[in-house]
């Protein structure tokens, strides 16, 4: 009986810890943007200074990878959709196979797996070293919100960054895709361009725009958090970062399959089907 | 922000103020005290005992679980961050250790208060700093960034940056550690000048010190299980540059 009760009582303390931490996430969030509406002195220059530093780190340095990650991607999908769709006479859904795999499902993830393998682990670190190091204690004394000057810029930063690397994802990852597998197959561009332009529906710019916004946000909110949970000592840094991509990875890919979950809920009820 | 707009700090005040880091003895235990003001104070107590701390809580880096912290009569413990700024523009405060921002030059963490609150014009703003650097002869490591630089120069930039701003309360947290003598002289001197131009009116120092101290004319007071007693006699000025 008291093994029961300490099995209950575990998972209760792991509930509650966890939805207590998704709270204070939340929390960051509106703080992070109330401080930077409340927050006269904060120019725009600065904030804009902070924003487009971030983009570059996180979204235009990422290009080579992210590049490399779409073409392997795509191609593989091209030849395995094809050489499939092919034998059950169907190779005019190679569009919407691509739209689905790639564009709704493939690309938010891996993109969102790069950004926290690149930027989450610095944002984290970089955070977490000025928190040791006292210079968020600094900026306070001085009369500067780190959630304005520090968090909301890489915030915004970040989202701004995620989509831009999703949106480049697709495009590489569908077009490139194509084109380096065309030695090993022989479909017209024509015909593969008509067979996307018809499985586009407004639920693609919808689900790209909801998983890859959410997913930045998501990745910059949860390694702030971390970098910021730092107390004393720079030896926590490592472990606060390990933490931050973590959660981060967790939490991203959550939040993708609930959207796909409800998504597809929506679909099979619109068929009737629910 | 213009600074005329600011609020001139007149009186500070503790009435039942608690204060004690997680896990940690109580630093202030329902503390009510009235600080000495137009004056330099010298807080003292042992080791440890929490004078960091009492800075830290001064200055509005820490919250106090329980009591009143009276600025001007105005209880400042529920205010929110900007509820709190144009009190926090008129104190300056300095670390014992760190706190320069690691990816800024040291020019550039001194005049980050004036730049980011546009309490002087750009250039004006400048020719402070400027000044400031010539005086203490940091020139040469005005563009490096803290990690390139001594240490001495690192707690020089720090504490400039605590007193750029000219505040009326400036709170020092072992502002001696690391500076040579003829530094430490220069930088009492700094100090005073600021306090004859109405400027830095109520310094707090928190040190060991008693060789830098003692370039003031200063009061005591000791922070002792968790609460602050004043000195009765004001120690005499023994050192006076020039």
């Amino acid at each position: 009986m008291s093994a029961w009760i300490e099995r209950v009582d575990g998972l209760g303390r792991f509930l509650t810890s966890n939805i207590e931490y998704t709270l204070r996430i939340f929390l960051m969030v509106y703080l992070s943007l109330r401080a930077t509406i409340l927050d006269k002195a904060q120019g725009f220059r600065t904030i804009v200074g902070v924003i487009a530093a971030q983009v570059y780190f996180t979204g235009w340095q990422a290009l080579p990878i992210i590049s490399a990650l779409a073409l392997a991607t795509g191609s593989v999908l091209v030849l395995q959709g094809l050489g499939n769709l092919t034998l059950l006479g169907g190779s005019e859904m190679i569009g919407s196979l691509l739209l689905v795999t790639l564009s709704r499902e493939a690309g938010p993830l891996l993109v969102a797996l790069v950004v926290v393998a690149r930027s989450g682990t610095a944002v984290a670190s970089e955070v977490g070293n000025m928190r040791a190091n006292r210079e968020i204690e600094a900026l306070e004394s001085m009369g500067i919100n780190p959630l304005s000057f520090i968090v909301f810029p890489r915030i915004l930063g970040g989202v701004i960054s995620v989509l831009c690397l999703a949106f480049y994802f697709n495009l590489i990852g569908i077009l490139g895709g194509f084109f380096l597998t065309k030695p090993l197959h022989d479909m017209p561009f024509s015909f593969f361009m008509d067979s996307l332009s018809k499985a586009f529906t407004m639920d693609d710019v919808f689900i790209f725009l909801l998983k890859n916004s959410f997913s930045g946000m998501i990745i910059f909110v949860v390694c702030c958090y971390q970098g910021l949970s730092v107390k004393k000592s720079p030896h926590e840094v490592p472990q606060v970062t390990t933490q931050a991509v973590v959660n981060s990875i967790i939490y991203v890919t959550v939040f993708n399959l609930t959207v796909t979950a409800f998504f597809y809920m929506s679909k099979l009820k619109s068929m009737g089907v629910l | 922000m213009d600074v005329k707009s600011l609020p001139s700090i007149e009186s500070i005040r503790f009435e039942g103020l608690t204060f004690a880091h997680e896990g940690y003895d109580p630093t202030l235990r329902a503390c009510d005290f009235e600080f000495p003001m137009n004056s330099v104070v010298w807080v003292k107590s042992e080791e440890g005992a929490g004078k960091t701390s009492l800075l830290q809580v001064m200055a509005g880096l820490l919250i106090p679980q329980g009591g009143s912290y009276f600025l001007n009569d105005h209880d400042v413990v529920p205010m929110s961050f900007e509820e709190f700024l144009p009190y926090r523009l008129k104190i300056g405060f300095t670390f014992d250790y760190g706190g320069l921002i690691n990816n800024r030059s040291i020019f550039d963490n001194i005049i980050l208060p004036l730049n980011y609150h546009d309490l002087l014009s750009p250039a004006d703003a400048q020719h402070r700093v400027k000044e400031m650097i010539e005086r203490f002869d940091l020139g040469k490591y005005q563009k490096e960034r803290p990690a390139h630089v001594p240490g001495r120069v690192r707690k020089l930039a720090v504490l400039l940056r605590g007193l750029i701003a000219y505040p009326d309360m400036l709170l020092l947290d072992d502002p001696s550690i690391g500076l040579g003598d003829s530094t430490q002289m220069a930088f009492a001197e700094l100090l005073k000048e600021l306090h004859q131009q109405g400027h830095v009116k109520h310094l707090f120092v928190s040190s060991h010190d008693e060789r830098f101290m003692n370039l003031f004319s200063h009061q005591i007071i000791h922070l002792s299980e968790g609460l602050l007693y004043k000195q009765a006699n004001v120690t005499e000025r023994i050192v006076v540059n020039g």
